[in-house]
């Protein structure tokens, strides 16, 4: 009868066993790890509302118009940046675009986002049920709008706050830029000081009327109806109607501009306007277009 | 057995009506049912579980905790599934649940891990990666199911999980539920209008009718053996007559009978008794049996007869 033959010696271990290596199909289980609290939350909707708005991970036909606008925003600074290249000797290029003047070459793109960013964000997520599933997370209503204020604010940054900062870095490197490390951090703090006021009043104004409809186009055509009636009207009244200046004031669309001439330190388009009602302006826009917004979700009934 | 849920003289009412009307429910750990016809107050009472609504009076406790007042922290040991179609078309699905369990709270790289372990347990492991519009209708609930485990929450709230299934998909649906309750220990409450899939798979019931409770209680107390026969027999062309008679002899021999149309329910001694009494009576008419077994009360007996009748709202427990 044939027996095994007895264990001699333990088998050689394999390589993979010798490495320490091994395979673990862990499979889904219970978890005891740390927890991030609601900070991480707000940061996770906001980049998930930027990948959105901007098209990432989409089929290609939601990227056309964030494109677009970006185009629109940064080819005038390329240009400028590529002009002080090459006539960069003869002609000082602060003289064709200076940072406080850039913006009226990016009206139409900053015009485009706002119109379609505020609605892109907070639209979709009341008619498709997503606020509940969000609401039914960490997230509070008011932190939800947060994660919302900084998802548009950051997109319309791209718009606003990018092409001066690229301007700002080329003239640097061709000499043309502000004078000693001293005047440079200036005009970055203006640059930031400017594109915040623009974000800061056009992603109010804009989410305030993204939340008072629940059809994301007719929020992106009042956006964009509220911008190009509101000058109209406030020229007919100052110009036609002859009343006072301070009726531009009402000028939803180019008091943040203004604002930015004002910050670097310059008359504006409307040198009539004191500095202070204009921020106090600003300001007004800013707030008002917040308080609508968390006025209206407040009184929203969210359920499932 | 401590409750997960707990709900005191709960009130909700809209401009235009009283969703619930002074609902006192106990849910203890397990899966359980949430039944009632479409504006029986399910929905509502699932928002208000969430801290979504701030009940008109009365008081919740979820898990030990004011949603109104713990609302955050409470809802992090909440997964949702929710019973509308929300999810995005373009999204990956792994998106999706990877964004969701970030939301709740995991770390970025545990979230991601999670996302997949959680796609393959509901069997969609092969196709996270596939755009949430391209799914079909059976995916797309699993996917809700995946983002609700994702975190790894104490209770899974799942409205109308099972909605716009076919039978097969329904029932492996119900078997993935039963299955993170039973294998992971995650406490689940389903919301349902089919009363069959709710008998087949919860513990414990609330039932409720017009914002009311119906009934509440532990699947064994609320529907099982009664005690009694109950045959169905057969309508023959040529025996017009057989049922009555087995009715009639049934009934001579001192039995309680209720008929419906062609099934008989009989009761009032022993099983036994009844058994050997049923198949005597139907051997003597020449009746043809359909089905014959123990007198079962269903939850559709605890809507439909027994309680909704009466039009007294009762707690089993």
């Amino acid at each position: 009868m044939n027996q095994p033959p007895p264990p001699s010696s333990p088998p050689p271990p394999s390589p993979a066993a010798a490495s320490g290596a091994q395979i673990v199909d862990r499979g889904f289980q219970r978890y005891d790890g740390p927890r991030a609290g609601v900070g991480q939350a707000i940061r996770s909707v906001s980049w998930q509302s930027i990948r959105s708005t901007l098209g990432l991970g989409r089929p290609a036909r939601h990227k056309i118009f964030p494109v677009l606008a970006i185009a629109i925003a940064y080819v005038p600074a390329i240009t400028f940046v590529g002009l002080s290249v090459i006539v960069g000797d003869i002609l000082d290029p602060n003289e064709i675009a200076d940072y406080a003047g850039y913006y009226g070459f990016i009206t139409a793109a900053i015009l485009l986002f706002a119109g379609l960013v505020a609605p892109e964000v907070l639209v979709g997520d009341r008619r498709n049920g997503m606020l509940a599933m969000y609401l039914s997370t960490p997230l509070k209503r008011s932190t939800y709008l947060v994660a919302k204020v900084v998802a548009v604010l950051l997109t319309l940054a791209l718009v606003t706050l990018g092409p001066p900062l690229l301007l700002l870095i080329g003239y640097t490197f061709e000499n043309a830029g502000p004078d000693g490390p001293g005047d440079w951090l200036v005009v970055l703090l203006r640059i930031f000081m400017s594109a915040f006021a623009v974000c800061g009043a056009l992603t109010a104004v804009s989410m305030a009327a993204a939340s008072l409809t629940d059809r994301r186009a007719f929020a992106s055509i009042g956006v964009v109806l509220l911008a190009l009636a509101s000058p109209a009207v406030a020229s007919a009244l100052v110009e036609g109607a002859e009343l006072s200046p301070n009726w531009r004031l009402i000028d939803v669309f180019s008091m943040p501009f203004e604002l930015v001439f004002r910050i670097f330190g310059e008359p504006g388009n409307f040198p009539e306007l004191s500095t202070l009602s204009v921020v106090a302006v600003n300001l007004g826009w800013t707030l008002g277009g917040i308080a609508v917004v968390v006025w209206r979700y407040s009184r929203l009934v969210v359920a499932r | 057995m401590s409750a997960i849920i707990e709900t005191s003289d709960l009130v909700m009412e809209f401009p235009s009506t009283r969703a619930l009307d002074g609902l006192d429910v106990r849910v203890p750990s397990g899966v359980t049912g949430l039944v009632g016809a479409n504006g029986a107050g399910k929905t509502t009472l699932i928002s208000l579980v969430l801290g979504l609504l701030q009940p008109t009076s009365g008081t919740v406790r979820v898990l030990g905790l004011d949603p109104s007042i713990d609302g955050p922290r409470l809802r992090a040991m909440i997964g949702y599934g929710p019973e509308r179609n929300v999810l995005p078309d373009d999204m990956q699905a792994y998106d999706f649940v990877r964004h969701f369990a970030q939301v709740r709270g995991l770390p970025h790289d545990e979230a991601r891990s999670r996302a997949s372990d959680s796609l393959y347990l509901v069997g969609l492991g092969e196709e996270r990666f596939r755009a949430l519009g391209t799914m079909s209708t059976g995916q797309r609930q699993r996917v809700k199911l995946a983002q609700a485990i994702a975190a790894d929450p104490s209770l899974i709230v799942l409205d109308e999980p099972t909605d716009g299934l076919d039978p097969v998909q329904r029932d492996e649906m119900l078997s993935i539920i039963v299955d993170v309750n039973r294998k992971f220990g995650i406490d689940v409450m389903l919301s349902s209008h089919v009363l069959e899939e709710v008998e087949r798979i919860c513990d414990h019931v609330v039932a409720l009718d017009a914002g009311r409770l119906v009934a509440q209680g532990s699947m064994t107390e609320l529907a099982g053996a009664l005690g009694g026969v109950e045959v169905e027999l057969v309508d023959l062309a040529d025996l017009p007559g057989s049922i009555d008679a087995v009715e009639r002899q049934l009934l001579d021999r001192g039995v309680v009978v209720r008929r419906l149309d062609f099934s008989l329910s009989v009761s009032g001694a022993t099983d036994d008794e009844l058994f050997n009494a049923v198949v005597g009576a139907v051997a003597s008419a020449g009746a043809r049996v359909k089905t014959l077994g123990r007198r079962r009360r269903t939850l559709d007996d605890v809507f439909t007869s027994d309680i909704v009748a009466s039009g007294q709202p009762e707690g089993a427990s």
